[in-house]
């Protein structure tokens, strides 16, 4: 308990907030914390010196080591969480994973994530992405939303330079013998996916493709014949063993796992409805050993892999077919990706209803929206015409009614939006260098245009 | 509207921009990519040093005569954009360096 209270910084009146202590701080300021406190700081080192180059039961054999670990149990080390892409990232995971690697097994099959849940829908990606699949003007015939998502990337010059950074790092040939670097190749990928805000980086991973042309762009998005496809195809408990002994890889493995791991209790098999959260911690694993791709250039069904087979599994054959699934026959991960490419996101639970959209005012001739249509990407373009069809794709997960409110606002939104929608696209013919190279500029033309 | 026509055709030197596929750039690739391209336009009038005049009045007394000098200052790139990259047709990915300006001035 003195060391609780002392952790907790400066000492709160008995009875006042007596857990206040225990909001989550990222483990590099746990770590500043407990080394200002000399038990804590003593404890500390002491399990790190347990867990050097120990396993876990050796480790727990030794009296003061299991001490130490007790100990730490209270403090703030233990709750401390870390960001994707903080300051000190691997600081943070290595102190993250020097205290959790002593209270679990080791050897378990799903690992918590070290990284802080991704608790806001920024459902703002989504409507944007909704908006550049309605309102292309070839939307339905022959367009390829890969190229588009290229060419938005190239009208932003952060976008194009870190991208240029991965493209020409992956496929710049080093000798005969070797076609390219591999690890600079991962490192210029982990630079552009996290440095490119996610509307420029899942438009290029996540479009959705009509065609086997677009399909194969998609699949070319990270240059897998550097960054995925290797000479042999290991194991993929193998794979998996290698990814974890290396703290950021494991830290990304065990973020997929916890926000892509398909669930029963949802209706978009997705852990708490959040596309987001699976749709980034997917990307998280590019430029790692674990690095996935698509497998093929198929329209109709998206297969995603590591470069990894079932292959000389023994008896672990179970084990390692179960890891694979994750990847390839996911359905949480397969509807992130769909619900991406098709412009819609869900907002299925009323318990949580989205944050107010901020909307000009409504004037006669903006189209009437049925009331149970309340999340904003729904609201103001064509999409709901692929709202419709995605929700009937998932149809048996859903309840009727549902279903028939969408289909029933996408008549009704169809034939109300259309002289609006024309206009937009004569606008758009005529300028199209205004609204295609900012993005941001866009949702307000939009607005105003339907407001008119 | 004459004038005005008149005054955008003397626009100073400045950076433009222009989205363009990267087959339209003619070095010979094909892809539907779009890239922008930025390049110097405009009047360099301004710019024109003692040299210029000095040069010119050499041609114009015939000290200068078969050579090929240019008594102008030049609206051209100062430094370009980094490199850019692109899936071509084929799926290969091409990278092209120093295509597009990225600073202009009078040299």
């Amino acid at each position: 308990d003195e060391i609780l209270r002392s952790l907790a910084g400066p000492p709160s009146p008995p009875g006042q907030d007596p857990h206040g202590w225990r909001v989550p701080v990222d483990c590099v300021r746990a770590n500043e914390l407990c080394a200002a406190e000399p038990s804590c700081s003593s404890r500390y080192r002491t399990l790190r010196q347990c867990l050097a180059g120990r396993d876990r039961n050796t480790m727990l054999a030794n009296k003061e080591c299991q001490a130490a670990l007790e100990v730490l149990q209270e403090s703030p080390l233990y709750d401390c969480r870390c960001k994707r892409g903080m300051k000190k990232e691997l600081q943070c995971l290595q102190i993250y994973w020097s205290i959790h690697l002593g209270l679990t097994e080791g050897e378990e099959f799903y690992e918590a994530s070290p990284y802080e849940p991704v608790t806001s829908r920024l459902s703002d990606i989504f409507r944007l992405a909704s908006i550049f699949s309605g309102m292309d003007p070839a939307a339905n015939s022959k367009s390829n939303h890969c190229l588009d998502a290229a060419k938005a990337c190239n009208l932003n010059d952060n976008c194009k330079r870190l991208r240029s950074g991965y493209i020409s790092t992956c496929s710049k040939e080093i000798s005969a013998t070797e076609h390219c670097s591999r690890r600079k190749c991962h490192k210029a990928l982990r630079q552009f996916f996290d440095r490119v805000p996610s509307e420029y980086t899942y438009r290029l991973l996540f479009c959705s493709c009509k065609d086997q042309a677009c399909a194969e762009r998609r699949r070319q998005t990270i240059v897998p014949s550097c960054s995925y496809e290797d000479k042999e195809k290991p194991n993929c408990l193998d794979l998996r063993n290698t990814c974890r002994t290396d703290h950021l890889c494991r830290s990304r493995l065990a973020d997929f796992h916890t926000n892509c791991q398909a669930s029963l209790q949802s209706l978009t098999s997705c852990p708490g409805d959040n596309y987001q959260a699976c749709l980034g911690s997917y990307a998280g694993l590019i430029g790692f050993d674990m690095t996935p791709n698509y497998v093929d250039a198929s329209t109709t069904s998206i297969t995603i892999s590591p470069w990894c087979s079932c292959k000389g599994s023994g008896n672990m054959e179970e084990e390692c077919e179960k890891f694979l699934r994750d990847f390839t026959e996911n359905p949480c991960l397969r509807n992130a990706i769909q619900a991406f490419g098709n412009g819609t996101d869900v907002n299925l639970s009323p318990k949580n209803p989205s944050p107010p959209v901020t909307l000009p005012p409504k004037t006669e001739k903006s189209p009437a929206l049925p009331d149970d249509i309340n999340d904003s990407n729904t609201m103001y373009d064509t999409s709901v015409i692929t709202t419709c069809t995605s929700v009937q794709e998932h149809g048996p997960k859903l309840n009727k009614s549902k279903e028939q409110s969408l289909c029933y606002s996408e008549t009704q939104l169809t034939t109300d939006i259309m002289p609006d929608q024309k206009t937009f696209v004569d606008q758009k013919a005529g300028g199209s260098r205004h609204w295609a190279g900012r993005i941001l500029p866009v949702v307000p033309t939009l607005l105003l245009k339907l407001v008119l | 509207s004459r004038r005005k026509r008149a005054r955008a055709r003397h626009k100073p030197c400045a950076l433009k921009e222009l989205e363009v596929s990267v087959s339209e750039l003619g070095l010979g690739y094909e892809s539907d990519e779009t890239v922008l391209f930025r390049y110097c336009s405009g009047t360099c009038e301004a710019a024109v040093r003692s040299y210029d005049l000095s040069l010119k009045s050499m041609r114009s007394r015939r000290r200068i005569k078969k050579e090929k000098v240019r008594a102008r200052p030049c609206c051209r790139p100062l430094a370009y954009d980094d490199d850019v990259s692109f899936l071509d047709a084929y799926n290969r990915y091409y990278t092209i360096n120093e295509l597009s300006a990225k600073e202009c001035g009078c040299v």
